[in-house]
């Protein structure tokens, strides 16, 4: 390809994306979707900023089990913690985890998907074997019992990447047991790129097939890659939630699913102590539905013929 | 028997094994002798003979391949299990039977209700696109498919069994609950029911909402609508004689496999009420960090999501003749 060829390539390219972002962000669920997660996101970022460094039963300065008031915004927790400050540290764990481990699904679900799709044959045969397992057994089923063995290999103390070790394992292995679908769908829409003429000239030119991989069918994936992204993120979030709240999180750091799993424990329901689980769990609904709104509103606007709005 | 169907069931087969294989490597990578492990609650710590003889008796000084994964997968297909750390002396598969029924009735009632309703509302605001209603059900159940069901079952002690008082937020029947005859007793059980098989049908209906609206949506769009139309039916005769009919394949589809995953999901819920089921099970060895019992449950949730997944594609095939070649 000569140089300008390629400059009006890049340019109908970026003429496509804008096009398509445009298109998505008319959608109602696409902006109200990244408008609650805009609101999260700035949470995450600087938890110590807003509410200040993450309370523990020495720094905890309250009365235990108090309700929503001037001085605590969301009540307390049983130890005299602030509801508000367990609920924004949180948001940082919980949403880390969450899009960790969607990245680690999106790479493993998008290298068996294009890799089964492309070469076809027997390499698409067993991929596709090994995909069925991670599509048909969820991810909850697969991490309740990886998390527990893994958590009791590494240990909980120490750190990796500011991590500690328990929430590390249940990023993993979230990531690692979430790509099913993905590589599902990945592949379907390789079969057909495949076929389509621009691989074949590629092929023509030269190009070897990591480069037709790499340079020609993955850039005309990503509609589909970040629509159920999207939807990944949420299963991840539910996934966090629920394993956290079995007691596999990390009593130290947090997470909305420990907060309630601590709730639980603490009898706050019984006790009508609507505070201390409403908050992170209203978290944890809000944050999954503005990430199913954005996945159909992607999804919408990269197959418009289909007419299903949710 | 056609190629489709074999390779269903081949596919089910493999699926299966890789949930043993998986089963026998992941609890032999847990840290610690399985010999020293059993034998924690000897007084004064087990000798050495102890555990030789321990290791012998159970076959752990064999190799692990072949011998330990055969012996694994031959004593899982006669139906044994092994035997609980926490539960001493009890077997895992007896374990397993005595807290079924517990979550078969919760899940069942859960699944009744929430396909009734489910279904049948999703169909109705999918035939009914844009309306009110079609906006308020849809938005509703875009909220629940993404509350977590157990936070949900959380909120619902909150309003009717703290606040209110009208129903028993925990457990599967009373204390002190010895003369109340025969009936008294049923009202208990159905009381203590109604909670957490609400919070798991609520949690069922968001998703049925969705894919029964999404299907009939499909459904009114294609041309044979057009044609039901052009030759005369009325509404009424275009919904029940095609609409309906091709709009139930993809819903029949995700109910049958939601009787796989609705154990598991389970689980968190049963936790939530004390239900003395299945996720009860899981979360005491959880804690316990049982890992028979643990590896007992994964073998079940495997072989009961695998069984309905392998209904769903059997019988896809007769409910749409299409698939079936």
């Amino acid at each position: 390809m000569t140089d300008s060829a390629t400059e009006v390539h890049g340019r109908r390219r970026l003429h496509a994306t804008r096009t398509f972002l445009l298109q998505f962000i008319e959608k109602r669920g696409a902006q109200l979707g990244l408008l609650a997660l805009a609101f999260f996101i700035v949470m995450a970022a600087m938890p110590n900023r807003l509410v200040g460094p993450l309370q523990t039963a020495i720094t905890a300065t309250g009365i235990p089990l108090v309700p929503p008031s001037r001085e605590q915004f969301l009540g307390t927790d049983e130890i005299g913690r602030d509801v508000l400050n367990l609920v924004v540290h949180g948001a940082r764990i919980s949403l880390t985890i969450a899009l960790i481990a969607t990245v680690i699904s999106l790479i493993v679900g998008t290298t068996v998907g294009i890799l089964a799709g492309y070469y076809r044959g027997r390499v698409d045969v067993w991929l596709m074997r090994l995909t069925d397992f991670f599509f048909i057994v969820p991810p909850f089923v697969l991490a309740l019992v990886i998390a527990p063995v893994f958590v009791e290999v590494v240990g909980r103390g120490g750190e990796i990447l500011g991590f500690r070790p328990s929430l590390f394992v249940i990023i993993l292995v979230i990531g690692l047991t979430s790509w099913g679908f993905v590589a599902r769908i990945v592949r379907s829409q390789t079969l057909s790129l495949r076929e389509r003429t621009f691989v074949d000239r590629a092929r023509v030119v030269g190009s070897n097939d990591l480069f037709i991989m790499v340079q020609h069918i993955l850039p005309n994936l990503v509609p589909q890659i970040a629509a159920n992204g999207a939807l990944v993120v949420a299963n991840a979030i539910y996934v966090e939630t629920a394993l956290s709240f079995l007691c596999l999180g990390d009593p130290l750091q947090p997470s909305w699913g420990t907060m309630l799993y601590l709730a639980q424990h603490a009898g706050a329901a019984s006790a009508g102590a609507w505070w201390y689980l409403g908050a992170p769990g209203a978290c944890v609904l809000i944050v999954s539905l503005s990430f199913v709104l954005i996945g159909n509103a992607l999804d919408d606007t990269a197959n418009p013929r289909r007419r299903v709005i949710p | 028997m056609s190629r489709r169907i074999v390779n269903v069931l081949i596919r089910a087969l493999i699926t299966l094994l890789m949930v043993m294989i998986l089963n026998f490597v992941l609890f032999r990578i847990v840290p610690g002798d399985p010999g020293q492990l059993l034998l924690s609650g000897a007084r004064g710590g087990a000798t050495q003979e102890q555990i030789t003889g321990l290791r012998q008796r159970w076959g752990l000084d064999r190799p692990l391949f072949p011998d330990q994964v055969t012996d694994y997968v031959s004593a899982t297909f006669r139906g044994d299990l092994g035997y609980s750390f926490k539960f001493r002396g009890e077997r895992v598969g007896d374990l397993l039977l005595k807290r079924l029924p517990a979550t078969i009735g919760l899940v069942g009632l859960a699944q009744l209700v929430a396909i009734v309703c489910g279904v049948m509302l999703g169909l109705y605001v999918g035939w009914r696109r844009g309306s009110a209603i079609d906006k308020i059900a849809t938005g509703l159940s875009l909220a629940l498919y993404s509350t977590p069901a157990f936070w949900l079952g959380m909120v619902l002690v909150v309003v009717f069994s703290t606040s209110l008082g009208w129903l028993p937020g925990y457990g599967i029947s009373s204390p002190g609950l010895a003369n109340v005859g025969p009936l008294g007793w049923l009202i208990e059980r159905i009381r203590h029911l109604l909670l957490p098989a609400l919070t798991m049908a609520f949690a069922l209906i968001g998703q049925y909402v969705v894919v029964a609206r999404a299907a009939m949506s499909d459904v009114v769009t294609e041309d044979y609508m057009i044609t039901a139309r052009a030759k005369g039916l009325t509404s009424r005769q275009m919904l029940m004689r095609h609409a309906f009919r091709n709009a139930m394949l993809p819903v029949a589809t995700l109910v049958t496999l939601n009787l796989g995953y609705v154990v598991a999901g389970a689980i968190t819920v049963e936790s939530v009420f004390a239900w003395p089921g299945i996720g009860s099970l899981t979360v005491e060895a959880l804690n316990a960090r049982d890992y028979p019992v643990l590896q007992g449950i994964f073998l079940l949730l495997g072989v009961s999501i695998i069984a309905a997944n392998l209904i769903a594609d059997l019988t896809y095939g007769l409910l749409d003749p299409r698939v079936r070649q």
